[in-house]
């Protein structure tokens, strides 16, 4: 399978009387895309805003960041849940380097727990979206609206935004193409055949909290009884995945520019062979993890052939555990394997960090500690959490959690735990 | 060079504030100008990088046996000096003077934003309370060698109050604090893991970035009685609380559990109760208590005789987010009480 990332450059956003792409500046009408957001009946009121890099600025009340994202040619935009259910990774798909949409939530009210972007200061560097140029919206729920619908729509808001946003470079020259061609991994060319074969088990969801029926997360389906099972990287790269609405340190932007994916990709034919990717997701129960793990296990060992295989979580601690028995049945199967563990103290203590202890699982990164608090320093403008701009404006403190972007689960970040 | 001295505070018992011994150990807090005591030391050590502008003394059993007020009092006495550092003890082998120590650090620390050190011998039970808080520097049992020892300590906290890099704690003879800071690292984590895993396949050295925990091993104990002997308790860390939550358990990183009681009921109803527990989906305990805390079974088995007696109260709290610290602590206190209360056995439900 064969899928192009045509990268267009942005580096300006502008409010302007058509949405066009010219040259490097992104030219948005903002009141045709309102008209364009307004057709969801679930969603009563909708607020458009930019943000631009460096600009003192704070964005509050943050749920999601979705990659300006079109398919140009062969297949789906967002499949399942935007566009049909059909395969994705395949083909050319437009999108646009430098932008990101960025989707609030507007029920949430607990000041603590919100995630925000600081478009200035320390913290902007610390966050892929500090760096991007951003579509913010609001939109909030019409009065007969439930929680769960809610969220689907402002989700759905942000995946029209992101297509709209991006086919403005479907005529384009591209800046740059990325090229992700992956053949059927049983194939190894001879020469290569002595590569260790490596596979990426990829927790997509975790069953702490139930899914809502709108909530799609792999190719529109709400994950609600999945078994592991394998995928083409690129089907992941190309919209097949997205965040569910749990939204712990992770983004769907990352998962559009999965990093390990890209770290994967990268090394495959040189150092490793990429053999493929085998979704997951945490379960709630005992027997249910058990079987997830061994089935994960069985599927890379197997299945994938691999050699080594490196896992990634999402959410909190039973996911991180779920993780671990899979990659100790990997382990006992023979598999080597690196998993990408948070820091899970609660209190800062090195004892806390870990909550397992499995033979083998002794390879461990860490994109740090989402509990550790940092400093939000004074900004002069808040949008996507006006009612809250007096408790937002100034300077306050969060923890790296809720500064969203600075953790990413699936291993985009450099945030790591060290101890002392 | 003319850089500014830095103002330091030190703080001393009864002992080594030259008010006396174990007959004045219950002196209250008070503050003498400039350096007395073991103060002087402290002086010396610094020679011209600071000057000590006030000892704060206290009792070694006011401190201990008023302790919070002790801290606070303490805590507004160094206020008062506006100090860039405070050096507490060191309190060697002392008990009661090590904890006061790390009680006043870890406040001083917190409300006033000051850096603090003390020193302490190992076993000083203040050393196990403090060190992941404060910066307890090693030193001998007893005050035999008490410049050099204080030197160690007034290194350690210049570097402090002058903002320096902390090194590795064997490198300025600390207590390992045990406690994680995020830092940014040279490549993302993506990137980290594939070299790691490459280095793992090739049988190459690698550095894992999480420590093995070191979970104390705690053997489970054999039941001495038969079953139709034993009184059986059942706990939970799954959250089951009455409506209302009336200990307010928190819904994560919980440092309280509940009691209660069961007597009379034969089975729990749903209306009664409620779960806070934010680290799993709680509906279907919430629809059936049971799933969690199977009172109704064990009762049958009461009935039944194949246990002795199933204990009236339930503890339960919320496993989620919890320290190791508190997890340690409630279980602790938790045993305690199903130990006097003659309790043989514990069904123990998690989540």
């Amino acid at each position: 399978m064969r899928l192009e990332l045509r990268w267009s450059d942005v580096d300006e956003v502008t409010a302007a009387p058509a949405t066009r792409l010219v040259g490097t500046r992104l030219e948005v009408d903002l009141a045709e895309l309102r008209e364009l957001l307004s057709a969801d009946s679930r969603l009563a009121r909708i607020r458009l805003e930019l943000a631009r890099p460096g600009e003192r600025c704070r964005i509050g009340r943050v749920f999601d960041v979705i990659a300006p994202r079109a398919k140009a040619e062969g297949g789906e935009d967002f499949p399942g849940v935007l566009g049909k259910v059909a395969r994705a990774g395949h083909g050319r798909t437009s999108a646009l380097d430098g932008v990101a949409v960025v989707a609030t939530d507007q029920q949430t009210d607990n000041v603590g727990t919100l995630a925000v972007i600081d478009m200035a200061g320390p913290n902007a560097a610390l966050s892929a979206f500090g760096r991007t140029h951003n579509l913010v919206i609001a939109a909030w729920p019409s009065p007969s609206t439930e929680r769960s619908d809610y969220l689907a729509a402002v989700r759905l808001a942000a995946l029209k935004t992101a297509v709209h946003l991006a086919r403005t470079a479907r005529e384009a020259d591209p800046d740059r193409v990325d090229v992700f061609a992956l053949s059927p991994s049983p194939r190894v060319p001879p020469e290569l055949a002595h590569l260790p074969r490596v596979a990426y088990v990829f927790q997509i969801h975790s069953h702490q909290r139930p899914t809502g029926l709108d909530e799609g997360i792999l190719y529109g389906d709400p994950v609600r009884r999945m078994l592991p099972t394998i995928v083409h990287p690129n089907e992941v790269l190309d919209g097949a995945v997205l965040r569910g609405f749990m939204g712990r340190s992770v983004t769907t932007w990352a998962i559009q520019n999965h990093p390990m994916i890209r770290a994967l990709y990268a090394q495959h034919a040189r150092t490793l062979w990429f053999a493929g990717v085998v979704v997951t997701v945490a379960q709630a129960t005992e027997p249910e993890r058990v079987r997830s793990a061994f089935l994960t296990a069985g599927l890379v060992a197997h299945t994938l052939g691999a050699d080594g295989a490196v896992l990634t979580k999402i959410g909190g601690g039973a996911p991180h555990v779920d993780m671990a028995q899979a990659a100790a049945q990997c382990e006992a199967l023979g598999v080597k394997t690196t998993a990408v563990v948070e820091d899970m103290s609660t209190d800062g203590s090195a004892e806390g960090m870990l909550l397992f202890d499995f033979p083998g699982v002794d390879a461990l990164v860490n994109v740090g500690s989402s509990q550790e608090p940092i400093t939000l320093p004074a900004m002069d403008r808040v949008i996507g959490a006006d009612d809250l701009a007096s408790k937002l404006l100034g300077e306050t403190r969060a923890t790296y959690g809720g500064l969203c972007g600075a953790i990413e689960q699936v291993g985009a970040t450099r945030v790591m735990a060290e101890v002392r | 060079m003319a850089a500014e001295t830095l103002r330091v505070v030190c703080y001393l018992n009864q002992f080594f504030g030259q008010l006396g011994g174990e007959d004045k150990a219950g002196v209250g807090p008070q503050v003498v100008d400039g350096a007395i005591g073991a103060a002087r030391a402290v002086q010396q050590a610094l020679g011209d990088a600071g000057t000590v502008v006030a000892t704060v003394i206290c009792g070694d059993n006011y401190a201990a046996e008023q302790a919070e007020r002790a801290t606070a009092e303490l805590v507004a006495l160094v206020a008062a000096a506006r100090p860039d550092l405070l050096v507490a003890g060191p309190a060697f082998l002392a008990g009661r003077y090590g904890v006061a120590c790390g009680a006043l650090c870890a406040a001083a620390q917190a409300e006033l934003k000051i850096p603090t050190v003390t020193g302490m011998h190992a076993e000083n039970p203040g050393v196990e309370l403090y060190r992941r808080q404060v910066y307890v520097v090693q030193t001998g049992a007893e005050a035999t060698r008490m410049l050099p020892e204080v030197q160690r300590l007034v290194a350690l906290g210049l570097k402090l109050a002058r903002g320096e890099a902390i090194g590795a704690p064997a490198a300025h003879g600390y207590f390992a604090r045990g406690v994680t800071r995020n830092i940014v690292a040279g490549a993302n984590a993506a990137d980290r893991a594939v070299a790691m895993l490459l280095d793992k396949l090739a049988g190459r050295a690698f550095t894992t970035e999480v420590p093995r925990p070191a979970f104390p091993p705690v053997a489970a104990p054999r039941l001495v009685k038969t079953l139709a002997g034993a009184t059986i308790a059942l706990v939970t860390d799954g959250g089951l609380v009455p409506r209302g939550n009336p200990d307010g358990i928190e819904a994560l990183n919980a440092t309280r559990y509940g009691a209660y009681s069961i007597e009379g009921k034969s089975s729990l109803d749903a209306a009664q109760y409620d779960n806070p527990h934010r680290g799993y989906d709680t509906t279907w305990v919430k629809q059936d208590p049971h799933r969690l805390v199977p009172v109704d079974v064990a009762r049958e088995l009461e009935q039944s005789g194949a246990i002795g007696k199933l204990h009236e109260t339930v503890y339960s709290t919320v496993g989620v987010a919890t320290t190791l610290a508190q997890s340690a602590r409630m279980g602790r206190e938790i045993a305690e009480k199903l130990r006097a209360a003659g309790v043989d056995a514990v069904i123990l439900t998690s989540t």
